[in-house]
């Protein structure tokens, strides 16, 4: 009998800048194609293994939620997103489809995992979600796999830790593979890698360490379950903190992945990256709740 | 002259940028990154009212109030007089130290027609183009 299973997990920036210069048409200038010589290779995985649902991890940029009541973690279980308006207009975009039967059962599982998610009927959408699922598809295949949105808190410490992120995405995978039909699951993770948008710090990158990330990320995400959000901050700036977000993609994968693609991009004030790693199967990353 | 004022009746509680008393095991708040300013405990509470203030930009009525009346809009919704300040100066910088999350300045800024980049440049002390040469492309903020 056929069972959900988790086919793989993808990495991408979510940056607004990224999402409206592919609405725009500007993919093919020279100061964006290397990045989006990134994505078509997503666009063929995607249309290749035909998911039938995508499991996006983003945070919240003051679009989705306020300081009046700010969720540690949530998720959707809407059967339709809409487009926020981050203040400058919506997105010229439909309304994003969710996946409510999973969802529901995907608030269970969690809750009962002692994840305590907020679990959301209305769930407007931003850029941290919107920006990656534009460049997944071509317009034409919009919105052709339904999404369902987990949101991590990193605007407003206390912010989780990244094993916590870690053991999140141990505990989506579980929830998959117990779903009693065809399911096929890829993970997103998203953000930026190096990068801080306020105080005098601002536009503080490091390559390095962005490239240290991408090899630890696919090799050792323990390691990086590890670190503090200090750590985060001091190494990629204290935007990178929501790193944190890829490691709940990678916490969903199997302990070792086959990675089919990796790019990255630095060229203005935030490392872009962009990875696919196929899942190996098999049991869930190891660390254990301490 | 009450404890909270200083010289010239501002508040203290508008202008210190106090090291966060907090104790976690995740952020050394004592020690942040130089240049860094993490929005919680006192200072989230401070910047609360001017990030909803923010946060109302969200709205196409409000932007086009502000469009017709901005000094109106403000005195509307209770900001004190440093708060309107930092807004008529533009100032970024004493925006996020004040405890604004870049996230909302961006909301702000953008009504002022100003960029994410040229909110960074300022909050540096640059000029925005003494910033873009840092860069390596210009065309992809």
């Amino acid at each position: 009998m056929a069972r959900g299973r988790i086919i793989g997990g993808l990495g991408s920036p979510h940056a607004p800048s990224i999402g409206v210069a592919y609405n725009t048409g500007k993919h093919e200038t020279p100061a964006w194609k290397p990045l989006f010589d990134g994505y078509w290779p997503m666009q063929r995985w995607l249309a290749a293994k035909q998911p039938d649902l995508i499991v996006i991890v983003a945070n919240d940029h003051a679009n989705s939620f306020f300081f009046d009541r700010y969720p540690t973690f949530a998720m959707s279980v809407a059967a339709e997103h809409e487009i926020a308006d981050e203040g400058w207009g919506k997105w010229p975009l439909p309304p994003v489809p969710g996946h409510p039967d999973f969802a529901w059962q995907l608030a269970h599982s969690l809750v009962d995992q002692e994840f305590d998610m907020a679990v959301c009927q209305e769930f407007p959408l931003d850029h941290g979600c919107l920006t990656p699922l534009t460049c997944f598809f071509p317009p034409e295949r919009r919105w052709s796999v339904p999404v369902i949105p987990i949101i991590v808190n990193v605007l407003q410490p206390p912010i989780p830790s990244a094993k916590r992120c870690y053991d999140l995405g141990r505990a989506i995978r579980r929830t998959v593979e117990a779903w009693p039909g065809k399911l096929d699951v890829v993970v997103v993770g998203t953000g930026g890698l190096s990068h801080q948008l306020g105080g005098e710090r601002f536009g503080f990158n490091d390559t390095k360490w962005d490239n240290e990330f991408l090899d630890l990320v696919e090799t050792d995400p323990e390691r990086l379950a590890r670190m503090t959000h200090q750590q985060f901050m001091e190494k990629g700036g204290a935007e990178s903190v929501e790193e944190i977000l890829w490691l709940v993609m990678r916490g969903a994968l199997s302990p070792k992945v086959r990675r089919v693609h990796r790019n990255y991009y630095l060229p203005m004030v935030t490392g872009f990256a962009q990875v696919i790693f196929e899942d190996l199967g098999g049991e869930a990353g190891a660390l254990e709740a301490a | 002259m009450d404890s909270k004022t200083q010289a010239g009746g501002r508040p203290r509680w508008e202008t210190e940028v106090e090291i966060l008393p907090i104790k976690s095991r995740l952020i050394d708040f004592e020690h942040p990154p130089a240049g860094t300013y993490l929005v919680t405990g006192r200072r989230a509470q401070r910047g609360y009212r001017f990030s909803k203030f923010c946060m109302s930009f969200m709205k196409p009525d409000v932007r086009a109030k502000w469009k017709d009346d901005a000094e109106g809009y403000m005195r509307d919704f209770g900001l004190s007089e440093y708060e309107k300040g930092l807004i008529r100066e533009q100032n970024w910088i004493g925006m996020v130290r004040y405890g604004i999350s870049p996230f909302m300045i961006f909301k702000l800024s953008a009504a002022f027609g100003v960029g994410q980049n040229r909110t960074g440049a300022a909050m540096r002390g640059e000029s925005y183009e003494e910033f873009m040469k840092t860069r390596n492309v210009k065309d992809a903020s």
